[in-house]
């Protein structure tokens, strides 16, 4: 390669990297924490968010429109005012100098559609930076403190509860955990805690993460709690005068996990569930709220089985057929409720609800008015009633934010005591030479870094440990090349001569040691637990890096100074000149 | 040219050294066993201060306020669904003191506080409970202190608190006078909700004896029992996989006994480090594994380099013997081998120094290691070698000397 195309290559890397490495620059320095707390939130907090601020921002708009105010509208209205130009051009209007509120909302067809426009805006600059934060280096839970969760499913035991009902055992695992999963992820997002991690680990293992500092009581009785299918009556009275309250407060209704605060504005007797529905990634999404009797009026154990059919008009509909105890409740119920709505509520969610348009007495019901794909979701809710995976905690462990902050300032130690004790001892022995293995040490953790933002890897103690590691392992490259060299000059050659000879001698040496350390580290890296993956993929990084480092940037360097700075000698040792 | 080491009269009293080193390993293992940590012994561990109140905050409104506090200070983040979000941020050096704070957290709207310490006590030595929700409510969040001149609680009486636990074990880290314990149960397997009730029971005893709202838990760590087995048995697939795998890799790149005495050499290390953790009493767990498996990395990468510089003396130096070509490769590599050892055991030497816990007692053991990485890349390799070319038709150089067709362009020619 020739020298050009080695500089060349080395400045790619290194604008790569840097572009690898913006977004932990940006989140980590740039965003502000309330900014970075939103953005961490759930997405229906991000949705609230950006609705309230969009009404906020479009009631005090017209409010100053009537008020026929004649100056510019404030500075945070310029996207809107953008989108309104265009509006205009199209409408082959003349664009005005100065934006009055008035002109401004009449650049959009209705009110709602500059709301939704407003709306989109709040909610994708939260989104762009959720997605910075998704690309970023993430502190590992040593290190931010926080609490991860291994649970083992029981799908043994699950399947045994079935008996011979089960066609294809595969079949049924796979959805029997399909559906843990959803029912524990949906409870965490409820919690509204920051950025968790729910995850499948091998057949029957969940791996859940909170960061920041958690309640274990709380947390583990949410996720080991049995799962509460019951079906109850909607009071349309009360739902009607709630959202009419809601309307009114938008911002001052709930706390934080959705509780409402003034307890007055509901009867005693009910208690107020968002309904939900699938969105088009599978996620809940609430559609509204509404109030519901806290009486159950049949439980789901009742239910024996569900299943999801088109009925003669080829509409959508779900059948499930209850237990004998059940059909008594379900009778009484329906015939006491005609016209009355019932809704289905899984988890503090309401699934489905439906109005009771006669007694059903016989214990076989249907439900219609929805799109196949509702039906579906309904008929999994459903099957949660009856289908109960027994949960064991096998692994928990809560870090406290101080034990994080500890380990931080720890790892942060033993990086620099390490660099600098390497640096003053190659310095020392190699002198000019030391100053290149300097050099490509300190690329080599720009690159680690990079990389690691570049994969999405956590950052822990461990994988700190691994660059710790890496530091000495890169230098072993480095010597391997200096001690060539020495060889060379030894044997009287030229400089450029021996560094060449010191760099084509070194080559395979330092490939083959590398390549076996990184077969070592691969596998370290399928070892199950995640602090020993982390150490595993830094280590690995860094040994490809330090060879690219040793063998490209160290050359370069040895190069320059030969052509560029005219050096006739190598400064490598005390002894040989 | 420097003088050659006969490196090779060593062999025979350098592979009794080992076997004793590696019969004392396993006597040891046999007689005193392992001491299994964490990751292979089903149980629950807790880092707990017993710590009074210094203050409390608590909330109500329809915000998130989130706590945080760092080596700078103490961050109150307050978002909800309106405009009104903001940082309210405290940092040390504006308000040194819990009265400062406290007086000036009032401000946050929503949040009151309680303290229970005196005013002047610093607030950088105030921390949080972990147990507790960093999001603010109803329910008072906590931040703890311990007082000058309170009492030292002893291991002893934290052991007597508990005696009605089975099995526990207590540590206490840092000074008395600090109040801070590692607490250890074990879990026998029969319980399934173990992790639930162990803690529970821990923290109610604990709670009575010494009060609720003095106890701060700093972490706790449960693994379940058949969590347990399940990571035994992988990592002992992994280390056998990884050395099948260098062993594959040197063969092809290498000859055979090259590759045998490679994998000897690393096996080893890898069982010098296990002597070594069986009788200091070192706790193994995950992390001692990662070490074993770093130190099969590493000292491969030594052993792989000496070998590359043998197959080359072979090819340039047809009139010798593979013992003096042994010597001679040594000989020549020795300075990078003590040089690249040594500045990785600085690095590793720094980790050993500033850390604690398991990270220390994993620099650890990767120092022991490496001490031996070195040995055994000089001694139980090359003496392998040697030993297995006694047998070999070409003793051993032959087949290479044929190979060496045209010289390489170096130094040693000449």
């Amino acid at each position: 390669m020739s020298k050009r195309s080695r500089f060349v290559l080395i400045l790619v890397v290194l604008a790569v990297c840097f572009a690898f490495l913006w977004p932990s620059i940006k989140w980590y320095t740039l965003t502000p924490k309330e900014d970075q707390a939103l953005a961490l939130g759930s997405r229906e907090k991000i949705k609230d968010y950006s609705r309230n601020m969009a009404v906020a921002d479009l009631r005090q708009l017209i409010e100053d429109a009537r008020a026929d105010k004649q100056e510019q509208v404030p500075v945070k209205f310029a996207s809107l005012i953008k989108e309104a130009k265009k509006n205009y051009k199209a409408m082959k209007k003349p664009v005005p100098a100065v934006w009055t509120p008035r002109i401004l909302l009449a650049a959009f067809p209705s009110e709602s559609d500059a709301m939704s426009f407003v709306e989109n805006e709040y909610r994708n600059r939260i989104l762009s930076i959720k997605r910075t934060q998704a690309s970023a280096v993430k502190l590992g839970l040593d290190l931010s403190g926080g609490m991860s969760i291994i649970i083992k499913a029981d799908l043994e035991k699950a399947a045994a509860a079935q008996g011979d009902a089960i066609g294809n055992m595969a079949t049924f695992k796979a959805e029997a955990m399909a559906q843990v999963l959803d029912t524990i992820t949906s409870r965490i997002d409820k919690f509204g805690l920051s950025e968790p991690v729910v995850r499948q680990q091998g057949e029957d293992r969940i791996y859940i993460e909170i960061p920041g500092t958690a309640d274990s009581d709380r947390i583990n009785s949410l996720i080991m709690g049995k799962g509460m299918l019951a079906f109850h009556i909607v009071d349309q009275e009360a739902t009607a005068s709630f959202l009419q309250y809601l309307q009114a407060h938008p911002t001052s209704t709930f706390d934080a996990e959705y509780n409402i605060l003034d307890k007055s504005i509901i009867p005693a007797d009910t208690q107020v569930l968002g309904t939900y529905k699938k969105d088009a990634y599978g996620i809940d999404e609430r559609t509204g709220f509404l109030v519901i009797k806290k009486a159950i009026g049949l439980e789901g154990k009742h239910i024996k089985s569900a299943e999801s059919r088109r009925d003669d008009m080829g509409r959508p509909v779900v059948n499930f057929i209850l237990d004998s105890e059940g059909t008594g409740i379900f009778g009484d119920l329906t015939s006491n409720n005609v016209k009355e709505s019932l809704a289905i509520v899984s988890d503090g969610k309401i699934k489905s609800h439906a109005v009771i348009n006669e007694a059903i007495p016989g214990g076989s019901v249907q439900i219609s008015g929805f799109s196949a794909d509702e039906a579906e979701n309904i008929k999994a809710v459903l099957r949660t009633a009856w289908l109960n995976v027994p949960l064991q905690l096998e692994n928990q462990q809560v870090i406290g934010a101080s034990m994080g902050e500890e380990a931080i300032r720890q790892g942060m130690w033993a990086i620099c005591g390490g660099l600098a004790a390497v640096f003053v001892f190659m310095l020392m022995y190699y002198k000019g030479a030391g100053i290149n293995a300097v050099v490509a040490q300190v690329l080599n953790f720009y690159i680690m870094f990079s990389v690691l933002s570049a994969l999405n890897l956590t950052l822990s103690l461990s994988s700190i440990a691994g660059m710790i590691l890496t530091i000495g392992m890169a230098v072993d490259a480095n010597v391997i090349v200096f001690e060539r060299i020495k060889d060379e000059l030894r044997l009287k050659k030229g400089r450029q001569a021996s560094i060449e000879a010191g760099f084509d001698h070194a080559f395979w040496a330092i490939m083959d040691s590398n390549i076996t350390t990184f077969i070592a580290a691969i596998f370290l890296s399928q070892l199950g637990t995640g602090s020993i993956k982390g150490f595993a993929y830094s280590l690995a990084i860094g040994v490809v890096s330090s060879v690219f480092t040793a063998l490209v940037v160290s050359k370069l360097m040895f190069n320059f100074n030969t052509d560029v700075m005219k050096n006739k000698n190598v400064s490598i040792s005390w002894r040989v000149k | 040219m420097k003088k050659t080491i006969k490196f090779s009269k060593a062999f025979l009293p350098a592979v009794i050294i080992s076997s004793i080193l590696i019969v004392s390993g396993l006597a040891g293992y046999f007689t005193k066993g392992v001491n299994l940590g964490l990751d292979f012994q089903a149980g629950f561990i807790e880092k707990v201060r017993i710590a009074p109140t210094a203050l409390s905050l608590s909330y109500s409104g329809s915000q998130s306020v989130n706590v945080s506090q760092s080596s700078a200070g103490i961050d109150l983040v307050v978002t909800g669904v309106s405009s009104d979000n903001q940082t309210f941020s405290f940092p040390y050096a504006q308000y040194p003191t819990v009265g400062d704070f406290a007086s000036a957290v009032v401000s946050v709207p929503g949040v009151t506080v309680n303290t229970e310490a005196s005013a002047t006590t610093a607030l950088k030595a105030i921390f949080p409970d972990s147990s507790a929700l960093a999001r603010l409510s109803a329910e008072p969040y906590r931040f703890h202190y311990v007082p000058e001149g309170i009492a030292a609680i002893s291991s002893d009486e934290i052991r007597e608190a508990i005696s009605s636990l089975p099995d526990a074990a207590v540590q206490v880290i840092g000074s008395p006078s600090d109040r801070f314990f590692q607490i250890r149960l074990e879990d026998d397997g029969t319980d399934p909700e173990a992790s639930q009730n162990l803690r529970v029971g821990l923290n109610s005893i604990l709670g009575e004896k010494w009060g609720e709202e003095n106890i701060a838990i700093v972490g706790t760590d449960f693994v379940g029992s058949r969590f347990s087995s399940s990571l035994a048995s992988q990592a002992f697939w992994l280390v056998l996989a990884t050395l099948i795998l260098i062993w594959g890799y040197c063969s092809i790149r290498f000859r055979w006994d090259f590759a045998v005495g490679g994998v000897l050499a690393i096996m080893h290390d890898a069982i010098i480090m296990v002597a070594f953790i069986v009788w200091t009493r070192m706790p193994f767990n995950s992390t001692t594994i990662a070490a074993i498996l770093t130190i099969l990395g590493y000292s491969i990468n030594d052993t792989v380099v000496i070998f590359d510089r043998i197959r080359e003396n072979m090819r340039f130096h047809p009139e010798m013997t593979i013992t003096e070509i042994l010597d001679l490769s040594q000989t020549e590599i020795l300075g990078r081998t003590i040089i690249t050892t040594a500045t990785t055991m600085l690095a590793v030497l720094s980790l050993f120094i500033f850390t604690t816990g398991d990270m220390k007692d994993f620099a650890l053991a990767l120092l022991v290691g490496m001490v031996s990485g070195v040995y055994s890349t000089i001694y139980i390799a090359s003496a392998f070698i040697s030993f297995v070319s006694r047998f070999r038709k070409d003793r051993g150089i032959e087949t290479e000397r044929k190979k060496a067709v045209k010289p390489l362009v170096s130094g040693e020619v000449v």
